[in-house]
């Protein structure tokens, strides 16, 4: 089986993210790049589905330059190979693009199965697994904390408020998981070593037949139009017990009208 | 002159480093508590080949050397860990790995070093006796040739990590002290089967009741006419101490790395306190009494590591590197002294509180200026073998 897994490089969520002031995006360079946390149960899915059933896992990151640190990570997890498209003329694509792009790499690349997390912990739009597989013409199996191999059929588990629905499709298909599905791997020595000798594609759009006109900052159908920051959080309300806490607390919850 | 890390010591940090990450401090102090040995951690080194770093490939190990155990020891205890790291890194990778692979026949190679390499078997090393620790060469835990066999009969104390072991390397007297010609000669390490040893009754061991460093315990070891065979020997009959300071040397490293650690994390939790505890209404470390001690550790630390890393690095190229372990095991365990030291005064009162790791990593700086080897005795080393005074003894 041919499972492309779609890792983000985002900013870590340990440090102050920023955006910049020239053109409202984020800035990629203020934070340390970090494989997108979901995205890394994605590559353990993969790889377990690949030694299950063997084939290839190949990682399929858009992104700077700088993406190379978090592709050798999933590397160093064990995936076989990596394509990384980057091109200066997608900064500033959103979602919609970002979804066109990447799906015009993976019409390149050539797949059996995507694999992708639920949501980045940057933009954290979720809408990436829909719009790919809407894009590539194949089935969308959202939300899985569990996947189910069997020849060419799939069957995930897809997490809801009420339980769980099962889902079925023929491969080609698009999943992406929850954090529940399984636990990441951390490399291991030899994965880490293994992994500067991985091959890894850079592709340009050209190479991937994408349209620049559909990508970037002037093509995005939305637009940051002005930002600031969080404001600080206001100190608290200390009640003090005595004796007459518990009636504190209610008019206090009251004056805020939660009861 | 190159000072960069090669890549395999790199990936130790990241990939070491990432494992840690999801153990803290309080993980640490709960296994210190609990006089337990940290599973987990062990485990996520074992799967990972971290244990294995210095075992050549052929053996299923990472093919690397003291360097990368070295850089190991380190991130593990910088981490966190701090004391607790050197048993994790020294009794089986260390002890063990190295050491066979050195000096081990082809059998004991093949036999052992892919168990030690994934951590399956774990080992530990007996040199000390209630009469012998400085002195090392003044052991008199005996073994006699009888038939294909020796005969071992003796004492020994503060063996760490017996409980775990599957085998010892116990350094015995071929010859007696007072007969051995030099006074080196006549020693003789043997891998002696502890579970084997204990079942035939010929070796028991009692653990000693200790100040810190509680994930593994301590022992006193009772040998008594324990048969080993010939084919168990490590290296040459007589001639052990090739073979000892083979053992002790990269001890030493291993050791130094974990002080080196343990200096790590005692200026982190100052650094971080000193920047958030106020009094007179400023940060403490806006006062030098505070700020200066922390900053003469960072450049005692960084001395360490430097010298911790050539140490590494001449054992690897099997250059002599006695001077370089020596004076990496010297600084380091004062630096971590200092630093847990420093650590404590920046606390206030509060170091004396369990809240804070404070104790912990004092007992742990503590004992890296006494095990594995005295600070008199490291001096005594640089005075007489290095710069050629008369010996006192
Ligand atoms: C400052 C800023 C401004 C933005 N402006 C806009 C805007 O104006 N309009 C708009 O629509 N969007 C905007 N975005 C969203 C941005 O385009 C998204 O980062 C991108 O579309 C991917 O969506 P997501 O990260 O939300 O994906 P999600 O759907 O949350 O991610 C799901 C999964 O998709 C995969 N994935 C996502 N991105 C990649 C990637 N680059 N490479 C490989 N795999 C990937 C991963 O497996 C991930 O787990 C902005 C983002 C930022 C940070
Ligand atoms: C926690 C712990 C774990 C240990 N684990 C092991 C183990 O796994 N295996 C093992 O074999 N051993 C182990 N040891 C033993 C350790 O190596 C010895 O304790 C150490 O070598 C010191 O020996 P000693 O305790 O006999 O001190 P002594 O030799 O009795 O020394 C006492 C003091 O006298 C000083 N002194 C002695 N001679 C001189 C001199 N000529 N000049 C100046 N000062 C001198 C020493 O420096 C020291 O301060 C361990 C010890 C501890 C505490």
């Amino acid at each position: 089986m041919n499972i492309v897994v779609c890792v983000k490089q985002v900013p870590d969520t340990a440090t102050e993210r920023k955006l910049r002031s020239d053109d409202n995006t984020l800035d990629r360079d203020a934070a340390d790049g970090v494989v997108n946390e979901l995205d890394e149960y994605a590559v353990e899915e993969a790889l377990k589905l690949k030694e299950a059933h063997g084939g290839e896992v190949t990682v399929l990151t858009m992104g700077p330059g700088k993406a190379t640190e978090t592709i050798r990570k999933a590397l160093a997890m064990g995936a076989d190979k990596a394509v990384h498209l980057s091109d200066d003329a997608l900064h500033g694509s959103d979602a919609l693009s970002t979804s066109y792009a990447m799906a015009q790499a993976l019409n390149k690349v050539g797949f059996d199965l995507v694999v992708l997390g639920s949501e980045s912990t940057d933009a954290r739009t979720g809408v990436l697994a829909a719009m790919l597989a809407e894009r590539l013409g194949v089935a969308q199996l959202t939300l899985a904390n569990k996947v189910d191999v069997d020849g060419t059929s799939i069957t995930i588990q897809r997490i809801t408020d009420y339980g769980y629905d099962r889902v079925e499709a023929t491969l080609p298909a698009v999943v992406s998981v929850v954090e529940k599905i399984n636990e990441p791997r951390y490399p291991s020595f030899k994965g880490i070593m293994a992994a500067k000798k991985k091959p890894v594609e850079t592709l340009a759009i050209g190479d991937a037949s994408i349209d620049p006109s559909q990508v970037g900052l002037a093509a995005a159908w939305s637009e940051v139009v002005d930002f600031a920051a969080a404001p600080p959080r206001a100190a608290g309300t200390i009640v003090k017990d005595e004796g007459d806490g518990g009636a504190k607390a209610a008019e206090f919850l009251a004056s805020k009208k939660f009861i | 002159m190159d000072f960069t890390l090669p890549e395999s010591a790199l990936a130790v940090q990241r990939g070491i480093g990432g494992i840690c990450s999801r153990y803290d401090l309080g993980y640490w102090q709960r296994c210190e508590d609990d006089k337990r040995w940290p599973e987990e951690v062990w485990d996520e080194l074992a799967k990972g080949g971290w244990l294995g770093l210095a075992v050549p490939e052929e053996h299923g190990g990472g093919g690397e050397g003291l360097l990368e155990l070295a850089v190991a020891t380190e991130t593990l205890s910088a981490s966190g860990a701090a004391g607790g790291s050197a048993f994790t890194y020294v009794l089986t990778p260390g002890f063990g790995a190295l050491t066979i692979d050195r000096h081990g026949s082809a059998r004991q190679r093949a036999e052992l070093l892919p168990r030690l390499a994934t951590g399956e078997v774990e080992t530990c090393f007996a040199l000390t006796e209630p009469d012998a620790g400085s002195n090392s060469l003044a052991i008199t835990t005996s073994a006699r040739r009888d038939g294909g066999d020796f005969v071992v009969n003796g004492q020994k104390i503060w063996i760490t990590g017996v409980q775990r072991a599957t085998w010892m390397l116990l350094v015995t007297r071929t010859v007696p002290a007072a007969e051995a010609r030099p006074r080196s000669h006549g020693l003789t390490v043997l891998l002696v089967n502890v579970p084997e040893a204990v079942a035939a009754g010929r070796l028991s061991y009692r653990p000693i009741p200790k100040m810190g460093a509680n994930t593994t315990p301590s022992n006193m070891v009772f040998i008594d006419d324990l048969r080993v065979p010939a084919s168990k020997v490590i290296g040459e009959v007589d001639q052990g101490v090739a073979v000892l300071w083979d053992i002790l040397n990269p001890e030493r490293v291993l050791l130094a790395a974990s002080a080196l650690g343990t200096a790590e994390v005692a200026l982190r939790v100052a650094v971080g306190y000193a920047k958030e505890r106020e009094v007179f209404g400023r940060p403490i470390g806006a006062n030098q009494a505070i700020s200066f001690p922390l900053a003469q550790v960072k450049a005692k630390i960084e001395l360490a590591r430097l010298m911790i890393y050539k140490a590494a690095w001449c054992f690897d190229r099997r250059l002599p590197c006695g001077t370089e372990a020596n004076i990496a095991k010297l600084t380091a365990s004062q630096a971590a002294w200092e630093a847990a030291d420093a650590a404590f005064q920046t606390h206030g009162g509060m170091a004396y509180s369990h809240e804070y790791p404070v104790a912990r990593l004092l007992t742990d700086a503590r004992i890296a200026k006494v095990a594995p080897v005295t600070e008199e005795l490291l001096l005594n080393y640089l005075a007489t073998q290095v710069l050629g005074l008369p010996r006192s003894f």
